[in-house]
């Protein structure tokens, strides 16, 4: 699938899933949320709603959410016949950093190695993170998890990501144009908006990707496009 | 001045008669007395002895029939567990948990290392395996679930981990027991989802209160317990 091959219908309403063009009123669970529509935190997200366009034409699509886990992000996608997985993957990382520090710690003197390197860590924790079997999902959602990812797993991640997606799955991702003054977690709103929800730190700001950058590391995948949002937010989306 | 209200005197005789009704006994460490607080609460049964405008008399009595028990901490099991009673696990278990129409919660020291069936599972401890409820499933701020999810609502706080699958079961007719025991109606639609709002309380607000931080450390990989 690109978006070439699938052309967008006239008009504005999307239609991201099976279930959603059987229920076309909101659930009760959708109409309690809506008051939050005034948050200052809640933006309008283009990427999130392609990124719902794409996997449309899927029955029931598979998606991996490798954000914080959301009540409400659960509740809008299996609202609309999603089977959706979660795994918190920059602190499952950060809580695996630690533990590798502490059981250094507690070798003899001596015996800790050498060889542990930061690509070692990387392999060793995607062992058993992100780990689903091949072309498993229709989409995942990265956020902007690759801003505070180490350098030596991030390419790894997305071999993994790679891996895992279906032909003509995609995955949406975000990055800062500059150091955001602090850390967010993200939930789905509605279907074009989404929550930055300001939270404690878990990891550092660790880098601002120049676009050329992105489209390196998404090397991998066929087709890319990118939305530029007014807080300098990029949301882009990639298929495979 | 504060003056220390008179249901507070210790002596109310009633509410020290309705200790031994507790299946089991908890040497409650300080951060599961909210826990304990609570089962107490559910094991109350009603003292025939009574006063007739005792507040405890229009109390539901939900464990009437069936007073939940205890897996204190410290204890450790290794085995298959079955029942019909409401279980609060704060210890640690390795072997399959089949409650069916019972609720389950794992307290904020309790560890499983298993699949859970039950009609209500509520986690504040950590669970590595899957979980089947036939009503709800809800993890606490200090809840740790890795394992894939099947149930009709779910209620997740935030700082709460979950890694793993989640489905929801469609609920076509008003007989939950039946969805629970026929496969098929599982399915990842439902019009019956838990609250939108990711803060949702659970159903044991003074429990998730009291919770203590989760433990860390990896366990097995999602797609193994998808296979399992």
């Amino acid at each position: 699938m690109n978006w070439s091959a699938k052309l967008r219908p006239a008009g504005p309403p999307l239609s991201p899933g099976p279930a959603s063009k059987a229920k076309p009123s909101p659930t009760p669970a959708a109409a309690a949320a809506a008051p939050a529509s005034a948050s200052a935190n809640v933006r309008s997200s283009n990427g999130l709603k392609e990124f719902l366009w794409l996997l449309s034409d899927a029955e029931h699509p598979r998606i991996l959410d490798l954000g914080n886990v959301s009540q409400a992000t659960l509740n809008f996608f299996i609202n609309k016949g999603f089977r959706i997985s979660t795994e918190d993957i920059l602190r499952s990382w950060k809580e695996f950093i630690a533990s590798e520090e502490d059981s250094l710690r507690r070798m003899p003197p001596g015996q800790e190695s050498a060889k542990v390197s930061q690509a070692s860590l990387a392999e060793k924790f995607l062992k058993d993170g992100v780990n689903y079997p091949a072309e498993n999902f229709n989409g995942v959602l990265v956020w902007d998890l690759l801003d505070y990812l180490d350098s030596e797993l991030m390419p790894r991640l997305m071999d993994r990501l790679y891996d895992i997606l279906r032909p003509g799955g995609a995955v949406l991702a975000m990055f800062h144009s500059r150091t955001p003054d602090r850390y967010h977690r993200y939930r789905v709103h509605d279907d074009h908006s989404i929550e930055m929800i300001p939270a404690p730190t878990i990891a550092v700001h660790a880098r601002s990707f120049q676009n050329r950058e992105i489209l390196d590391l998404f090397g991998k995948f066929r087709s890319s496009k990118a939305f530029v949002a007014r807080d300098q937010l990029r949301e882009a989306l990639f298929l495979k | 001045m504060w003056r220390k209200p008179e249901e507070a005197k210790p002596s109310s005789k009633p509410a020290e008669k309705r200790e031994p009704a507790s299946s089991a006994v908890s040497t409650s460490a300080d951060s599961t007395s909210a826990v304990h607080a609570l089962v107490s609460n559910f094991a109350s049964t009603p003292q025939p002895s009574a006063p007739e405008n005792s507040p405890e008399k229009d109390e539901p009595s939900v464990a009437a029939e069936s007073s939940p028990s205890h897996i204190s901490s410290g204890l450790k099991i290794r085995g298959e567990i079955t029942g019909t009673s409401d279980l609060l696990i704060d210890g640690d278990i390795q072997g399959k948990i089949q409650m069916r129409g019972c609720k389950l919660t794992v307290g904020p020291t309790g560890r499983v290392k298993s699949d859970i069936e039950a009609r209500e599972i509520h986690i504040l401890g950590r669970v590595d395996g899957n979980l089947k409820a036939a009503e709800s499933v809800a993890i606490g701020n200090s809840g740790r679930l890795e394992g894939s999810v099947v149930t009709r609502r779910i209620s997740i706080d935030d700082g709460a981990r979950l890694r793993g699958k989640v489905e929801m079961i469609r609920v076509e007719s008003s007989a939950p027991a039946k969805s629970e025991d026929s496969p098929k109606h599982v399915a990842a639609a439902s019009a019956a989802t838990a609250p939108a709002d990711s803060n949702s309380s659970l159903a044991v607000p003074s429990v998730a209160a009291a919770a203590a931080a989760a433990a860390s450390s990896g366990g097995p990989s999602p797609a193994d317990k998808e296979k399992a």
